[in-house]
């Protein structure tokens, strides 16, 4: 299953509070995905703290398309 | 709120804000100095009533304003770590506090403890900040044109600081020094090398950010920072050579063309933004680039036409644009998007529930930050027809400290919201961080 925030026409800090909705609801294998025109670095560091994964990639137009997941247990 | 969500250690809110909010106040001074001293002086930039003028801007209010700005911008933007920032606040900010009006008072007073005082003040803050800084963008992961232009920008502020102590030192003792050389050298490094830098390369972020603009072309931000800081180099080299003059002006035009660059750069991404919203940053941040295209206009026109150049008035009026017109248009209107986003971010830290949460447009009013943006619009128009209307000092001198009062309060209520918020979620018994 996969969600879609896109963030390029909202002002902070829609997108943030949008995605830390999302990611209350976040299941096992279930992928965010997250579209912005700048790197969200605050957060990175929620993600980073929280167990989360996520790849990053630039699109051509600018866009940062970050791709969340929760991390497997082990 | 989000129950299952902690959230990372970042400075906390008063780290920038103690910075944020004595900014405005080195510019209530600096207009009703203005008013009090009037028109007459400011045709010359050497009188101790200019250069207190100058100081009261450039080493209060925007120095303020851009240690404060970096402070937050460098964690959060840029994901580096501040080493101890509370403390580091703590200590810098009073120190350029007590520098800059020392040095505002040892020029307009010309009494040499005051500037030999202020030299020491000014340098060991700067140098302290750069440090803390230097250690937090080049540990940094974080890669990109911002993060050089950011690393530049500490650079610049260095040398900045290390020449201005120089020369404030020089007078104070009565050190033999190539004075007017150096001040130049000293006033390029701080709006080139220093503002013009650290401006660029937090709009790379913020302009996208927050006025919902396309990004800046890739090139330009690859080739701003780089190109400016071998120009300010290039000028501080040829202005210490004696009979360099063609390659002075040469280096001056590249200079100028380049912050034309920018500002065309800034305008057209604001021009091709993807929701037309027109509000107070917005509308400071086209002031700004508009006063750095007429500095450019101004400039070139001063190298190429000498009856130009000669004219004090020309070289006040260029001043008075890039003081008030450029650096303090532009970071008042960030300092409107900043200061509520992270009094929202450090409310949400907290763990807040969303129904204490407040929405970030309320942090400053939109009414309140439309009538300071007018007024500041106004202070700045007059100021740039001061040269030429001595008359108008008193009138654009309490114009432009009138705004800077309303800018100053503003910011303070934005800290009583964040404060109230705050005070709130702690009574919910959410709270997470001291």
């Amino acid at each position: 299953m996969s969600r879609l925030i896109d963030g390029r026409e909202l002002q902070p800090p829609e997108p943030l509070e949008l995605t830390l909705n999302a990611l209350d609801t976040l299941a096992e294998g279930e992928e965010l995905t997250l579209l912005l025109y700048c790197q969200p670095h605050p957060l990175f560091s929620v993600l980073r703290q929280n167990g989360y994964v996520w790849t990053e990639a630039l699109q051509a137009d600018g866009t940062h398309e970050i791709r969340i997941r929760k991390t497997p247990p082990v | 709120m989000h129950p299952n969500l902690s959230f990372e250690q970042a400075p906390p809110f008063s780290v920038p804000m103690r910075f944020f909010v004595a900014a405005p106040w080195f510019g209530v001074v600096a207009g009703l100095l203005l008013a009090y001293i009037g028109g007459e002086v400011v045709s010359s930039r050497w009188t101790g009533e200019v250069l207190a003028l100058t100081h009261l801007l450039g080493a209060g209010f925007l120095l303020h304003a851009m240690c404060g700005a970096l402070l937050q911008f460098v964690p959060v933007a840029a994901g580096g770590n501040v080493w101890r920032p509370r403390m580091v606040a703590g200590v810098v900010q009073p120190l350029l506090g007590f520098g800059a009006l020392m040095l505002a008072g040892g020029f307009f007073l010309a009494k040499p403890a005051l500037l030999a005082g202020a030299a020491t003040a000014l340098l060991l803050g700067i140098v302290g900040f750069s440090a803390v800084m230097a250690l937090a963008l080049w540990r940094t992961p974080a890669t990109g044109s911002t993060m050089l232009a950011l690393r530049l920008a500490v650079i610049g502020l260095l040398v900045t600081g290390g020449l201005g102590a120089t020369l404030a030192e020089g007078i104070a003792r009565g050190w033999s020094l190539p004075f007017p050389a150096l001040t130049d050298v000293h006033l390029v490094w701080a709006l080139g090398g220093w503002a013009l830098m650290l401006l660029a390369g937090v709009s790379y972020y913020v302009v996208p950010m927050f006025q919902l603009t396309p990004p800046y072309p890739a090139w330009a931000m690859r080739l701003f920072g780089p190109a400016l800081f071998v120009l300010v180099l290039a000028w501080s080299g040829v202005q210490l050579i004696a009979g360099a003059e063609f390659l002075r002006r040469g280096v001056g035009v590249a200079g100028l063309l380049l912050a034309a660059l920018f500002a065309l750069l800034t305008l057209s991404v604001q021009a091709r933004r993807r929701r037309r919203l027109i509000d107070a940053t917005f509308l400071l941040f086209r002031l700004a680039m508009a006063s750095l295209l007429c500095v450019a206009g101004l400039g070139l026109l001063m190298i190429l036409v000498p009856v130009v150049g000669e004219d004090g008035r020309s070289g006040a009026t260029l001043g008075i644009l890039i003081f008030v017109g450029v650096f303090a248009s532009a970071i008042n209107g960030m300092l409107y998007k900043i200061v509520p986003f992270i009094a929202w971010l450090h409310l949400q830290r907290l763990g807040a529930p969303l129904t204490a949460m407040p929405n970030m447009k309320n942090i400053i009013p939109a009414t309140a930050m439309t009538g300071q943006m007018r007024l500041h619009t106004l202070a700045t128009g007059l100021l740039v027809l001061l040269p030429w209307l001595p008359a108008l000092a008193v009138i654009a001198g309490l114009a432009f400290a009138a705004s800077s009062a309303w800018l100053g309060g503003n910011l303070i209520g934005a800290v009583r919201r964040y404060a109230m918020f705050r005070d709130r979620i702690r009574a919910a018994g959410a709270y997470r961080e001291s």
